[in-house]
């Protein structure tokens, strides 16, 4: 893209400093200015007049000061805690008389500030987590948008049965990880959580309720679906389920990235596989999983694919690592780190607790325990670029020198996400790059900490430079770590944001809902 | 007496930024500023990409009025007594020519932060949850503020860091730099470049740069020697070497003393207690005299670590710094020779230039450089960068042992 055609589509002003300043990356507010407050007095007293209550007290505020980035802080006004569909609508009408911006938010597990509202009314929305309805025939469940994934693991788990995919935490809720995506190890053959969904109960940002789907308000759905938020809040959702079944897990082990990447796209192209993703401790110790929903499927990858793989099994990847170590001193940090790893994460892991006969019994609870405890710190710093299944390679090696140049200890995670060719209207805002046929493929860099703390700003270089080699490569952003704002024009183009940013306008006159986060 | 969370002093841009990160975590913040704003800031203006980046995320838009004309700069060219000339650009493209009176006054407007300006911060006590900041209006009463956390974000004679180290400034060399203006006859010096002299007959800082039309031309030196006089030697030089052909200087010239050295030798001063200090009064300064990105991003720092002492409840000279390690270690990277040989410290490609000149020259600027910094001997620092660029090997870090 020009510069000039970036003044000409897009509504930024352009930076009068020159046209060359900041070199292909043209940049946004992305921590926004405070809500000043107008009218917020008439707005409380309109919304307890219709008995909705408002939490103000800084100790109600405080607690949504960050999300699980931890990078940008705001404090809102007021905290509303959902209850029902028409609460909702009653706040929303008010807010777009008095224009109060809200910010919604459910397990506020974004890293860029997205469920943070600075200023104005919070809308917490975890207090609508029910399960409303089961079908066990059709396979779909109905339930409030605020729920957590594992709660309604926990639910269906009852009747024998489980969601597709979800995001690999323990606290991320329905309603948000519709709006971002959802990436889980079997989105490879499944596609992302927010392509289970089958309709979608909405509060309308000007507060009308409304169902929709496919086949119901299409356009509505369309944009609700991965629209962060932007359209609409949803309240409840039917989304499609399946028969539980426990994991067959394997484990492969590499030395070097590039061969680990290119076996799993082998795979994924293989369709040979429920499960794949990639997952390093370093970038010379690097593990990629597989894993099957039965014996005959397993039966089968270990006859006719697994004799392709290039990795190695533990026994062997250990001595293999032995060798290599031993005659390198310097390197016996590293060494000492794989082991204290090994050593503190697996029991961590608690196998004896749901692991059978090789089986897994609970993915769900066993892969987001872990992700909190030994990836996690007060800072979920987790930048990620998202490419066709040819830029892969490059994309990951890349972002892997930056994580290399800032943090001794990181960690990539790397899977597929099988793109529905019935489901291109949904993606339009979303992470998946234009060039992307079958597969996107999605990197996330995260830096393990290891008790070293970094600055805010630190971090935000860090981020900035991973995303910076997403420019480079004209690819996209998973958007597991956040909606970037700084960098959707560049991924996806000013004519789909300015589009978006025509429709956001009808939609919510006032520009309230979840403001600050892509326009 | 009015109770706040924070008073910063100083309008400055550490103190925007500070600002900015309190205001958003929802805390009462008051900026206290000696002169009116919007005030005036002795400054070539020459913001890095990363300040820029940081301004347009945090504040958003640069609105016209905050730049000088040009509005960009390119990068650097230096200057060296064997009359061998290198460019460098900075990585990110142009940069911001930024015009201090109204770029400091746009962002702390932007941060949301109150401010009371033509008011001078006077004294602080400190006590065991709060400070006691005590202040006055030009023409006004002295009169307190009762906070849980002071900030000092008020530049290289920082009267905070005064009232915790009353001898500081005695202790550091301190710098006068000063800066003429000059209607241009013919000036051959590239005025998309910031022009800089490692020359020892000219003084330990010279500069030249265009702005609104006018040339500038600077002078820095040990505090004592005359401003005039150096002023006239380095402009005699511009016009005898580089055949820069100046009028006389107009009347509005300006200067002010620098305390240039403290991030040379990794001795930062952080505050004590519940007062923090940040920006250049800690010393913060990048090489070649830029010292507005690491104000913005210690200030930056000093606010979020408030934010986080306040939210979990911990010493906030601890989370402080801890945080602020990684601007340290950038800062005082550019001062590092190991860095500044292999690591690419800084925002343009010293090393790479110097590559790209033909072996000669390459000889003559080493040469040149070696004899520039002979002009610094006196303050002893030698020793201590390679002690500290040692350490930076091979610990992989600065020791905070020498900060206060
Ligand atoms: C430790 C960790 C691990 C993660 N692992 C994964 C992973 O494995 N896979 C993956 O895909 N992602 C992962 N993520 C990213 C995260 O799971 C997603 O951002 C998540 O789905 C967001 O869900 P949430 O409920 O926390 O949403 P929030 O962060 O609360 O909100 C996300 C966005 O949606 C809006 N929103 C929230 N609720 C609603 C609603 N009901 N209606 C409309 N808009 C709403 C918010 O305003 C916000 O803009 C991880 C994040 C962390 C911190
Ligand atoms: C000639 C010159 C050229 C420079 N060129 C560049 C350049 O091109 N690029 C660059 O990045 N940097 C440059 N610098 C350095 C840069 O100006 C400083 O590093 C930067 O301004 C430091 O910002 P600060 O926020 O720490 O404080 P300052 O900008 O120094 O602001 C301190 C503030 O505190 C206020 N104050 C002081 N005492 C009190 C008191 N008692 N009560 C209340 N308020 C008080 C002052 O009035 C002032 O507003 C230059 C400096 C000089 C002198």
């Amino acid at each position: 893209m020009s510069l000039s055609e970036h003044t000409t589509c897009s509504s930024l002003p352009a930076d009068p400093v020159a046209a060359d300043a900041l070199i292909g990356i043209p940049r946004q507010q992305t921590n926004p200015s405070r809500w000043q407050g107008e009218q917020w007095a008439e707005f409380v007293r309109s919304l307890r007049e219709q008995g909705i209550e408002i939490r103000e007290a800084r100790a109600d505020t405080g607690i949504y000061v960050t999300d699980a980035g931890g990078l940008a802080y705001g404090m809102p006004h007021g905290v509303v805690l959902a209850r029902s569909t028409e609460q909702i609508a009653a706040l929303m009408k008010a807010a777009q008389m008095f224009a109060v911006p809200v910010t919604v938010r459910g397990g506020g597990l974004t890293t860029e500030g997205e469920s943070v509202a600075f200023g104005g009314i919070l809308l917490d929305m975890t207090g609508m987590s029910r399960v409303l309805h089961v079908d066990r025939e059709a396979l779909i469940v109905r339930t409030q948008a605020g729920i957590f994934w594992h709660l309604l693991a926990e639910v269906l788990r009852r009747d024998g049965l489980d969601y597709i995919s979800a995001p690999l935490n323990l606290s991320s809720s329905v309603g948000g990880t519709l709006g971002v995506g959802g990436i889980d190890v079997n989105s490879s053959k499944y596609g992302c959580s927010a392509d289970q969904a089958i309709s979608l109960q909405v509060v309308t940002p000007t507060g009308e309720i409304v169902e929709c789907s496919d086949d119901e308000n299409s356009e509505l759905f369309e944009r609700i679906i991965l629209g962060y938020g932007q359209f609409g809040i949803i309240t409840e959702a039917s989304l499609h389920i399946r028969p539980y079944t426990p994991l067959r897990m394997h484990y492969f082990y590499y030395a070097a990235l590039k061969p680990c990447v290119e076996d799993l796209l082998m795979l994924d192209a293989s369709q040979a596989c429920d499960y794949t993703g990639i997952l390093t401790m370093m970038d010379s110790a690097i593990t990629l999983l597989v894993a099957f929903d039965s014996d005959e499927r397993e039966a089968e990858f270990m006859a006719q694919v697994k004799p392709k793989l290039r990795g190695y099994g533990e026994l062997m990847f250990a001595l293999h690592l032995a060798v290599s170590f031993s005659w390198r001193p310097w390197k016996w940090k590293e060494a000492l780190f794989l082991l204290r790893r090994k050593r503190e994460l697996f029991p961590d892991l608690q196998p004896a607790q749901h692991m059978q006969d090789g089986r897994m019994l609970d993915r769900t609870v066993v892969f987001s325990r872990a992700v909190w405890k030994h990836w996690g710190d007060r800072h979920m710093v987790i930048p990620d670029l998202a490419t066709s299944r040819d830029k892969f390679v490059q994309a990951v090696e890349r972002g892997n020198a930056v994580c290399r140049k800032y943090f001794p200890y990181y960690t990539l995670y790397c899977v597929g996400i099988r793109l529905r060719d019935d489901h291109r209207a949904h993606y339009e805002l979303s992470s998946i790059p234009a060039d992307a046929e079958g597969w996107a493929y999605g990197c996330e860099f995260e830096p393990m900490y290891n008790g070293v703390e970094y600055s805010r700003d630190r971090l935000q270089s860090f981020k900035n430079e991973i995303y910076d080699v997403g420019v480079e490569l004209e690819t996209s952003y998973y958007r597991f770590g956040g909606m970037m704002k700084g960098y959707i024009r560049r991924a996806l183009g000013d004519a789909v944001v300015e589009k978006h940013l025509q429709l956001k306008r009808q939609a919510d006159p006032a520009m309230i809902l979840n403001r600050d986060v892509i326009f | 007496m009015r109770s706040v969370d924070v008073v910063i002093v100083g309008a400055s841009l550490a103190a925007a930024a500070a600002a900015k990160r309190l205001v958003d975590a929802g805390l009462e913040t008051v900026i206290v500023e000696k002169q009116q704003l919007p005030r005036h800031k002795i400054c070539s203006g020459i913001l890095s990409p990363r300040g820029h980046r940081f301004l347009l995320e945090n504040f958003g838009p640069l609105p016209r009025k905050v730049l000088h004309d040009p509005t960009a700069c390119r990068g650097v060219t230096f200057h060296f007594p064997s009359m061998v000339s290198m460019s460098m650009d900075f990585f990110g493209g142009t940069t911001p020519h930024l015009h201090r009176k109204y770029a400091d006054h746009w962002a702390i407007e932007q941060s949301g932060a109150e401010v009371m300006d033509d008011t001078s911060f006077l004294a602080q006590t400190q006590f065991e949850d709060h400070v006691v900041v005590t202040a006055r209006k030009r023409g006004g009463e002295a009169f307190e503020l009762k906070a849980r956390y002071l900030i000092g974000a008020d530049g290289p004679v920082s009267p905070v860091l005064r009232s915790l180290y009353p001898d500081y400034h005695k202790q550091i060399p301190m710098f006068f730099v000063g800066q003429k203006f000059h209607e241009i006859i013919d000036c051959p010096l590239d005025e998309e470049y910031f022009h800089f002299w490692f020359h020892p007959d000219l003084g330990h800082y010279t500069w030249s740069h265009a702005r609104d039309g006018r040339q500038i031309v600077g002078v820095g030196y040990k505090i004592g020697d005359k401003f005039h006089d150096r002023h006239l030697h380095v402009a005699k030089y511009f016009e005898e070497k580089h055949g820069v052909r100046l009028k006389p200087a107009d009347d509005d010239h300006e200067g002010c003393a620098e305390n240039f050295g403290p991030s040379l030798i990794n001795r930062y001063v952080f505050g004590k207690g519940r007062v923090l200090i940040t920006g250049q009064a800690t010393g913060f300064l990048n090489m070649i005299g830029e010292g507005m990105s690491c104000a913005l991003h210690s200030g930056a720092i000093a606010g979020e670590s408030v934010v986080d002492a306040m939210l979990r409840n911990r010493p906030v000279q601890e989370v402080y710094r801890q945080n602020i390690a990684s601007e340290v270690r950038r800062t005082t990277d550019q001062w590092n020779p190991l860095q500044i040989a292999f690591a690419r410290p800084h925002e343009a490609d010293f090393p790479k230039a110097l590559a790209a000149l033909p072996m000669g020259d390459r000889i003559k600027v080493l040469r040149d450089i070696w004899s520039f910094l002979k002009l610094y001997k006196e303050f002893k620092w030698g020793r201590q960068i390679a002690a500290i660029s040692m350490q930076r090997l091979l610990r992989g870090d600065y020791s905070q042992k020498n900060w206060m």
